[in-house]
């Protein structure tokens, strides 16, 4: 599964929705859109940096869910992911956030929220699947614990550290590993830059998603556009 | 089997998915060391003839005096380092050693946590890095400077406001990539599960000697009184009187006003949400982003707090009151000048709290939990022209 993730809302209504739909007009499979979050304690310097400027200038979830629906009205194939911070969607409600966009999301990313805590979202209310995260240090009960988790896939972070850094990839034995035990598909990501790392993660975990690259163009959609086509043909 | 992390509704394991491990690792190991008699030789030896502990209880007759009430001070400024956070440094020290584990992280407000850190890493011959917002390295400037001078690397951070909060992210992000052989010694009983368990049995020993102080005077106070950042020179003397009849208090950084941004009521003003690690009471807008805050101290500038002070506010076992940055400024001075003990600014809000609520205190015997002095301060309210 090929997948990018880029900042809702960001630069601004318009350059956000360009981008939205020019992921899906090139076939991809997911889509993540980040919901800011003042305090994006998972994300380095390029993502951060964006969801600072995005919360400045106001963030409208209504807003940001209304493009989401018309860009899956035109392509219901897309997958639709919501990747936001645990106090935006318990701020919302748990049930509230369910209610108003289950029809159009397909899952929901939550980086401060591990897979022992997904219990404490759903008994709120949440019913959109929670993706869970696999990483290089799992230990093999915390893999067996995703068997019965319902997902649209498995996230593998492929790295020791937050979105964009450039540490070296720590391989892709748990990823692969996960998607062998539980069935689910599995995408890498944190640290996929080049066709060459998405290649790799194909070759893998038969998934992957970028984010800080995508997010460094959203700014200038056309950049983006010449960016993503990279990866069209993988 | 996850109610442990819980205090009442609040706390829980709000953490990457890449520290759960590490995280279950340091509660295992805990568990064990907090009753292993070893550990605790080691570090009752460390409290003792490193740190100064017992620190004095102390009676400031003056200002009992002028004010009307009996003043009992707990005497943590005394510590080594000038404030209690020493407590919870040299147990996780301990902890970290016993880990096996060579380096350690830390964020920090005023810069005393910082310091506390960068002793016991000197101490235990461990690598130190602290974060700390660029807000707060220019207004502390004398810990960067200790830090340093301890052998630690103080990291700038200048994302958003510069101050706490972003330096507990600037910690945590930094934890992800290195948390196989580092452990991040968080400052106070905020973070993911186990940390405020963690924090808070290393501060207890404030409020166990200080029981057994107003033992030995034959006297129980009236009341406790506590400033609260994160909370844990708070917690750590609440629980030497939870269980009797004593009144408790907390007192909140109430800045300038009440406006936004102007304050750190976290309880006063806040709502529960979710941020470092808890789901905790937070400063935070309608749309559910963290506010900015404000304090003329900068360890109790910080949009949330310890979750088990969101449950005892709950449950109005303790009552948390504020007080606003000039308040504290007259108790610093007061404090000074009629007893000759110049406060940590963060400690002030607590006195300051006894001294301006007479209606509250008048004829009582109040215990306040002087967290720390005030040295640290002295160039930043110098700076400003404030005395
Ligand atoms: C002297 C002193 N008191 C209190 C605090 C606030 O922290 P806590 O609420 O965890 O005790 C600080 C924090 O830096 C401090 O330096």
């Amino acid at each position: 599964m090929k997948g990018f993730y880029i900042v809702g809302g960001y630069p601004d209504r318009e350059k956000f929705r360009e981008c939205l739909f020019a992921v899906a007009e090139n076939g991809f499979e997911f889509i993540e859109i980040g919901i800011p979050f003042s305090e994006p304690v998972a994300d380095g310097p390029v993502i951060s940096e964006a969801i600072h400027k995005a919360v400045a200038n106001g963030v409208n979830i209504a807003e940001i869910m209304n493009d989401v629906r018309e860009m899956k009205e035109k392509y219901p194939e897309i997958k639709a992911i919501v990747m936001t911070y645990a106090n935006i969607i318990n701020g919302y409600g748990e049930k509230a956030f369910s209610e108003a966009f289950g029809d159009i999301l397909d899952g929901v990313i939550i980086p401060d929220v591990p897979t022992r805590m997904h219990f404490w979202m759903q008994e709120r209310g949440l019913i959109i699947p929670i993706v869970p995260f696999v990483t290089p240090i799992s230990r093999p009960l915390d893999i067996e614990d995703l068997k019965s988790v319902k997902t649209p896939f498995i996230y593998y972070i492929s790295i020791m550290g937050v979105t964009g850094s450039d540490t070296k990839s720590s391989g892709a034995d748990n990823g692969v590993l996960a998607g062998q035990l539980t069935g689910n598909p599995v995408i890498t990501g944190f640290g996929i830059r080049t066709p060459q790392d998405a290649k790799n993660a194909l070759d893998s975990t038969g998934g992957f998603v970028i984010g800080t690259e995508a997010v460094k163009r959203q700014g200038e959609p056309a950049e983006l556009i010449n960016y993503i086509e990279q990866f069209a043909s993988l | 089997m996850y109610d442990k992390m819980f205090y009442g509704r609040y706390g829980g394991q709000f953490a990457a998915e890449t520290l759960i491990p590490a995280l279950d690792d340091l509660e295992a190991k805990f568990e064990i060391l907090k009753d292993d008699e070893q550990f605790n030789k080691e570090l009752q030896h460390l409290f003792k003839a490193y740190a100064g502990r017992p620190t004095p209880m102390y009676k400031a007759e003056n200002l009992s005096e002028k004010y009307g009430c009996e003043i009992y001070l707990k005497r943590e400024d005394l510590l080594h380092t000038g404030a209690h956070k020493l407590n919870n440094t040299l147990g996780q020290a301990l902890l970290t050693k016993y880990m096996g584990k060579k380096r350690v992280i830390a964020e920090t407000g005023a810069g005393q946590h910082g310091v506390a850190t960068a002793t016991v890493a000197a101490l235990f011959g461990m690598e130190c890095t602290v974060y700390m917002g660029a807000v707060d390295v220019a207004r502390q400037e004398p810990n960067v400077k200790r830090m340093e001078l301890l052998g630690a690397k103080v990291v700038p951070v200048t994302e958003g406001q510069g101050t706490l909060k972003e330096a507990t992210n600037a910690a945590m992000r930094e934890w992800v990539s290195c948390v196989q052989d580092t452990h991040y010694i968080i400052g106070s009983v905020v973070g993911p599960y186990p940390f405020p368990k963690v924090v808070t049995h290393f501060q207890e020993v404030i409020g166990d000697e200080s029981r057994e102080q107003c033992k030995e005077l034959d006297m129980t106070p009236d009341s406790v009184v506590a400033c609260v950042g994160g909370g844990s020179n708070a917690i750590g003397i609440f629980n030497g009187f939870l269980d009797q009849h004593v009144e408790l208090y907390g007192v909140e950084a109430g800045g300038t006003s009440d406006d936004d941004c102007k304050h750190a009521r976290t309880l006063g003003k806040g709502k529960p949400g979710i941020l470092h690690g808890a789901y905790t009471y937070l400063v935070q807008t309608p749309e559910h982003q963290i506010s900015d805050v404000h304090s003329i101290s900068a360890g109790l500038d910080y949009p949330g707090i310890g979750p088990v002070h969101s449950m005892l506010h709950d449950v109005c076992r303790v009552k948390y009151g504020y007080v606003r940055d000039n308040q504290a400024l007259n108790a610093f001075k007061e404090l000074s000048r009629l007893e000759g003990i110049i406060p940590a600014l963060e400690s002030s809000h607590a006195l300051a709290y006894v001294l301006d609520n007479p209606e509250i205190f008048k004829g009582k015997k109040v215990l306040v939990n002087l967290s720390g002095r005030g040295d640290k301060d002295m160039a930043s309210i110098l700076e400003r022209g404030l005395i």
